[in-house]
């Protein structure tokens, strides 16, 4: 396993955020991790990232304790739901940030940047500055400037909830797309159902600070207590309505 | 736009450049005058002799200006980079309200007041008649100043910011010289300004706790007023106005690189 998460517990003074909570992921696999506003997965996230400090329980990377590791030492990178990009920086020297901070020979660096540039077709947008960017190119050069620097885990905190569909459906398409080539492992969390099941290949469900996880997709979605499957029923009746109506006008 | 009102449009502008340059002119001549006795409008001769004899060593002009350069960078580079630094322990604090309220005291303060609340305490200390004493007050007041000032600036976008910087491997110094420093250039360059120019125009809190050794050019300029010697006090209000506005155009330059 990657990443171990054992019996995290975190209060923030009378209010309990987490209880007990544990989960593992493998390598090159995603665990989506479903739940509502206010259910503690922000503050799991921060503190699989170091951003916090948990009350109880343990973190280990690759069977190694990191609970008490120093954030930038422990190669985790967490994408916030706004991109964050360094506004005194272009795409280029945003993506390149982390690889100027290992210290990598010039040509190297920019190999490397460029071939992200054009994976994540930013090509053209290589010298403008974040605020010259839509809100899809400044979330792909965020997924950019995180891969690049390759993280043993990537933890995801609904980054796409303020794009569009149009953009957000061709994300999840790219952020699966490289994730599979660079092979990171990833956590991602969300609050829609349809883009926890596209997302994850495993699910787990967070409820008032206490996660339940599923070994499979299918797991999930057979359970009668999420609703997945009645979401599923629900598009694919929507679906066979309409292949029903398109059948009768050709008629 | 009609010819009369381009005309009221330039008469207006005109007029009020002028309220803003007749003082430095007037001062200037004042300081070439000779022999300008009233009822006359003008000088009847104007020479260079002031500003010979006024840099001669027993004046102690230039000793004044150097002091005030000295005191000004030292209050003004100490209340910037440590009110940089104390305002975000303030911003992310829990009890970041009652700090703040704390950063406010000696601002609300006139310098003056200030000035008579630490004077007991100072001379117990040995500071009063000493630059390090006039420093150390001075930075009371603008350090409360730097630190209201940066409170909005470490919010919690400037958190995140740092908080990816880490995630991507860099170090404490790394963060401020990479990512920190750079998107704060303006506001610690304001900040300078602002600070720099509540030093150089100090004249109470300086007169207390210099307890009238540290003869600062604002010192000598009230110096100068009150022997009624009008001409080396024009003299000196002129050096006291140019670097400020060498400031102000370098600030203004700056500001104008910074916003392409």
């Amino acid at each position: 396993m990657v990443l171990t998460v054992q019996e995290i517990g975190k209060c923030f003074g009378q209010q309990m955020v987490l209880q007990g909570v544990a989960l593992s992921v493998a390598e090159r696999q995603t665990l989506s991790v479903l739940g509502r506003s206010g259910c503690g997965k922000t503050t799991l996230l921060k503190i699989i990232a170091g951003l916090i400090a948990p009350d109880s329980g343990t973190v280990r990377l690759h069977g190694a304790e990191i609970t008490k590791k120093p954030t930038e030492q422990r190669n985790v990178v967490y994408l916030y739901q706004e991109p964050l990009l360094f506004p005194h920086l272009t795409v280029f020297e945003n993506i390149a940030f982390g690889l100027r901070l290992r210290r990598l020979p010039n040509n190297d660096l920019t190999h490397r940047t460029t071939r992200m540039l054009e994976h994540l077709e930013l090509q053209a947008h290589a010298k403008k500055f974040p605020h010259q960017l839509s809100g899809g190119q400044k979330q792909r050069t965020a997924f950019g400037r995180a891969i690049i620097i390759a993280p043993d885990v990537l933890l995801l905190d609904e980054p796409f909830s303020s794009l569009d569909p149009e953009t957000r459906a061709s994300m999840q398409h790219l952020f699966k797309q490289l994730a599979q080539e660079y092979g990171i492992a990833s956590l991602f969390v969300t609050h829609d159902l349809k883009e926890a099941i596209l997302m994850g290949d495993s699910i787990g469900y967070m409820e008032a600070g206490k996660l339940t996880t599923f070994a499979s997709r299918q797991e999930f979605i057979n359970h009668p207590d999420y609703g997945a499957r009645n979401e599923i029923e629900f598009w694919s009746s929507l679906r066979q309505q309409a292949t029903n109506h398109d059948h009768a006008a050709t008629v | 736009m009609s010819n009369q009102h381009r005309i009221f449009q330039n008469a207006l502008v005109a007029a009020v450049g002028m309220l803003f340059a007749a003082p430095m002119l007037y001062l200037l001549l004042l300081s070439f005058a000779e022999g300008w006795t009233f009822p006359h409008l003008f000088p009847p001769r104007v020479s260079a002799g002031l500003w010979e004899t006024m840099w001669g060593r027993e004046q102690g002009l230039v000793g004044g200006l150097l002091l005030s350069i000295l005191l000004s960078v030292v209050v003004a580079v100490g209340s910037t980079s440590v009110g940089f630094l104390a305002a975000r322990y303030v911003s992310y604090h829990r009890w970041r309200r009652g700090l703040l309220f704390l950063s406010y005291i000696p601002f609300v303060m006139s310098p003056v007041v200030l000035g008579a609340c630490i004077h007991v305490v100072f001379i117990r200390l040995g500071l009063v008649g000493t630059v390090a004493g006039v420093v150390i007050a001075q930075l009371m007041f603008a350090l409360g100043f730097a630190v209201i000032f940066f409170v909005s600036f470490w919010n919690a976008e400037r958190k995140s910011l740092e908080e990816a910087a880490r995630m991507l491997g860099a170090t404490t110094p790394q963060t401020y010289s990479r990512v920190l420093l750079p998107i704060s250039r303006q506001p610690l360059l304001l900040c300078f300004l602002q600070t720099f120019l509540f030093s150089w125009f100090q004249y109470g809190l300086t007169l207390i706790i210099g307890g009238g050794k540290i003869t600062t050019l604002p010192v000598l300029v009230y110096l100068y007023t009150g022997e009624a010697n009008i001409y080396y006090a024009a003299g000196a209000s002129i050096l006291l106005m140019l670097p400020p506005l060498v400031m102000l155009w370098g600030n203004r330059a700056m500001a104008v690189r910074f916003g392409r």
